[in-house]
């Protein structure tokens, strides 16, 4: 009896079939579109209770209401969108099980322990948020708020774990370990030995940080369309001091994010050699063109606000005049990232250009080059935020003439190792210059942190020049918002078509092949369109649960315009 | 208050405008899946060359590395006054004709690396069909050179040895079935990594006096799961060895494998 049940069972389980089509746009495309658009969600309300639980400790410690207000708007924005990421993972497990139902199989055979998990901590994680946000005015002082910000660190934890169990699904799809074959019984396969991948914490470092910037553009494009449509001075006011948070937010956490790129394509390289040329110089190559000019975008746009910014600050007029060679620098390292180097070419085509290389811009397109244009744009984004900061105050410390000395020095010395590394690295192998890029990085780091240290000391009891004129900004800076929150948004579905991609016609790299009628992986043009395609279903989703939220309640803008204080509002 | 909806509207749609114009402007590539290619016994130069080039541009990533001029040498162009590969290819090695050359290139690459290059490159042999290997020989051959690849170069079609495609177990195996312990050891690029009487590869652990060190259980275990154990002093190449050995031969070249290798004392 035991057996012929066994037997209709696996009878059963052998009649799944191994694809089914979805109208229309076909399967492919319907997965594709509701993973891409649950991912942006889900970045969004991942990302905005890391800064609002930061915003809202800045608050306690400086006793100053309007961080607090602040924190809770950025709360406030959570909550529609988390109902919104739950339907969307929603509609995107359906459409695994019922579209690809013997891979889903296959990976909740693996994974069904860590998926029940993820639930329950998602259960947890939701009605933390819902106590975080309702309760921000019941525990508003005394130990009560330090419960209250307990709760939002909570909310942050149970987050991040929720993060990394769906991460681990997709870097096991990219890395398995490499004692899983296509005959292994996936029931056998340890959990822990599934999750702990050799791309799982690059990947689960990379997603912390990122969602960080995106949580910072999408809010900030959020205040740039409430500063906008603002009917009061006192609003235009707040959301124009909440989209400069936004943004410095999100160029902040932009400036490391490449650090942690870095590692994760190293661990790919050391996980499988032709996946990484996939990635880097196979047929996803003109991808990091792409990628170049996004990110140059970035960089030109971020600093054209700042800039822009510098227009409402009483004192800064004196930094104008180094604006144009702050632009020259960003232009001439944009242009070189941007320089293709290791293309697919054929024959035609090498023929065309008289070798491998252009005879001029091939030297521009090695990654000595590259790493040190990128480099000099992180010290020329510095220091435009850092011309920000110092716009409106005269340092009365003793030493300010010495700190400034000493913060010029290390700007130099930092753009000198730099350039040294870079122009070394055209004299060595590849080996040693793939080291080089280390020291160029350490030096840039080490620039920024110890110049903030000496700004921040330098700062103390600053000479103020006048307050900032919050809502002082002409419409365009706000539109630059804008531009930064869909180039940041492209950027992460661009990225994650790479990391996808790379698998090529694997479900699950070498164990698991795609058989179905779209194993071809696309081309960037078809990929570029299915990107914008989620980009834009996720900015007008995105906005109708911003007026959903504004509907429920009115903003929480500062009744007063801040007032001006000894110190600059940063 | 409509004016900026649209105002705003207008900057996020032209931007996502400006992103899919500029991507769908770049050479579009896509990755194919690899297709098994049937190349009979009385394929002509001109079906090789064709399917090499196909391979070579497409599936085998070759452009990736060859044609940069930096990672490894041209081959479709001049490389430094030797003229193209197939010109040059039959003086690379004493005593090797262009296609022994190449082939070499391509099963064993580290017999022989360019002056001037790292030993990056993988084994090919392990990635591509055998029809494919010759298909890309022929092409190389057909760069500036004469094309002397013919279908008895090229072993019988092994549906379950497919590189890239897992195999089914109780397939027909490498080299058409072969029991032969020494064609399997040829079919499965064995030799590529790992050294048998004096020739072979060195990144893997000589297989010369292999009995010594391992029964026959051992060596079957060590061929169906390759991360099994790892030998001493070739800890750093654990997990080079391609885990699909298990699924691409049948049982009974399994047995003769491994029966082959245990008597190697």
């Amino acid at each position: 009896m035991t057996d012929h049940v066994l037997l209709l069972l696996q009878q059963a389980a052998d009649s799944i079939p191994a694809y089914r089509e979805f109208p229309v746009i076909g399967s492919r495309s319907a997965v594709w579109i509701t993973a891409e658009v649950h991912l942006m969600f889900a970045a969004f309300v991942l990302g905005v209770p890391m800064f609002a639980v930061v915003t809202e400790a800045i608050g306690i410690f400086n006793k100053d209401e309007r961080y607090d207000r602040l924190a809770k708007e950025f709360t406030r924005l959570l909550l529609v969108a988390y109902s919104a990421t739950a339907i969307w993972g929603a509609m995107l497990t359906i459409g695994l099980f019922t579209l690809y139902p013997r891979f889903s199989q296959y990976m909740a055979s693996v994974f069904s322990p860590s998926m029940w998990l993820y639930v329950g901590l998602f259960l947890f994680e939701s009605f933390t948020l819902y106590l975080y946000y309702y309760g921000w005015d019941r525990w508003k002082k005394g130990r009560s708020k330090w419960v209250h910000w307990g709760l939002g660190v909570q909310l942050n934890v149970f987050g991040t774990i929720v993060m990394f169990i769906a991460n681990s699904w997709l870097t096991f799809m990219m890395s398995p370990p490499r004692d899983v074959t296509p005959t292994t019984d996936p029931t056998t396969i340890k959990l822990w030995h599934a999750i702990a991948t050799a791309t799982w914490m690059p990947i689960n470092i990379h997603r912390l940080i990122a969602n960080v910037v995106f949580g910072g553009a999408v809010v900030a494009a959020y205040a740039s369309y409430r500063f906008l449509s603002a009917k009061t001075d006192e609003e235009r006011a707040h959301y124009d001091w909440m989209g400069y948070v936004g943004n410095f937010i999100a160029m902040s956490a932009l400036i490391v994010l490449p650090f942690a790129g870095y590692w994760l394509g190293r661990e790919v390289y050391q996980y499988d050699q032709s996946m990484g040329i996939t990635m880097m110089g196979g047929f996803m190559s003109w991808l990091w063109v792409i990628q170049a000019f996004l990110i140059a975008v970035l960089f030109l746009t971020g600093n054209y606000y700042l800039w822009l910014g510098m227009q409402r600050i009483p004192g800064a007029e004196r930094f104008r005049p180094y604006t144009k060679w702050l632009l020259g620098i960003l232009v001439l390292g944009a242009i070189v990232w941007g320089t293709p180097h290791t293309m697919i070419a054929d024959t035609k085509e090498l023929a065309a250009m008289g070798g491998s290389h252009h005879p001029f811009l091939g030297a521009l397109g090695v990654m000595s080059a590259k790493n040190t244009a990128v480099n000099l744009m992180i010290l020329t984004t510095f220091l435009s935020f850092l011309l920000y900061r110092r716009a409106n105050t005269r340092p009365v410390v003793p030493w300010a003439r010495t700190g400034t000395i000493v913060q010029g020095v290390m700007f130099a010395v930092a753009a000198a190792v730099v350039l040294f590394f870079g122009i070394r690295g055209y004299f060595v192998e590849a080996i040693v210059r793939i080291g080089f890029s280390v020291y160029q990085v350490l030096a840039v780091l080490t620039c920024i942190v110890f110049v903030t240290v000496i700004d921040i000391l330098m700062a103390r009891g600053a000479q103020s020049l006048g307050a900032i004129q919050w809502g002082k900004m002409p419409p365009r800076s706000q539109y630059a918002l804008f531009v930064l929150a869909v180039t940041f948004t492209w950027l992460m579905g661009l990225m994650g078509f790479a990391r996808s991609g790379i698998r090529q016609y694997w479900h699950v790299w070498q164990v698991m092949q795609d058989t179905s009628r779209y194993a071809a992986t696309p081309a960037l043009g078809y990929a570029a369109k299915m990107i914008s395609t989620c980009v834009l279903i996720f900015l007008l989703l995105v906005g109708f649960v911003f007026w959903l939220g504004g509907l429920a309640e009115k903003s929480t803008f500062v009744e007063a315009a801040p007032k001006e204080r000894d110190h600059v509002g940063h | 208050m409509w004016g900026t909806n649209l105002r705003v509207l207008g900057v996020v749609l032209g931007t996502l405008l400006v992103y899919t114009l500029i991507a769908n402007k770049i050479p579009q590539v896509q990755s194919e899946v690899p297709q098994a290619l049937a190349l009979g016994a009385n394929v002509t130069p001109e079906q090789l060359v064709a399917a090499g080039d196909k391979v070579f541009n497409g599936i085998g990533g070759c452009t990736t590395c060859h044609g940069l001029g930096t990672r490894a040498p041209n081959l479709l162009t001049d490389e430094k006054g030797t003229g193209l590969i197939g010109v040059r290819c039959a003086q690379r090695e004493a005593g090797k004709s262009c296609k022994q050359y190449l082939f070499e290139s391509l099963d064993n690459p580290t017999a022989f690396v360019v002056p001037g290059y790292q030993p990056i490159m993988p084994v090919m042999s392990r990635q591509l069909s055998p029809q494919q290997i010759w298909a890309v020989i022929a092409f190389l051959e057909s760069q500036g050179g004469t094309v002397d690849v013919t279908g008895s170069d090229i072993p019988a079609p092994t549906p379950g040895a497919s590189p890239g495609s897992p195999g089914s177990p109780g397939s027909a195996g490498f080299a058409g079935g072969s029991t032969d312990p020494q064609a399997i050891m040829n079919a499965a690029g064995c030799l590529g990594c790992h050294k048998l009487n004096g020739a072979g590869g060195a990144i893997a652990p000589d297989l010369t006096h292999v009995g010594t060190r391992r029964n026959a259980e051992s060596l079957r275990r060590k061929i169906l799961d390759p991360t099994s154990s790892v030998a001493k002093g070739f800890e750093r190449f654990a997990g080079v060895m391609p885990k699909t050995f298990g699924t691409m031969m049948n049982a009974s070249q399994l047995e003769a494998l491994v029966q082959f290798l245990a008597a190697h004392k």
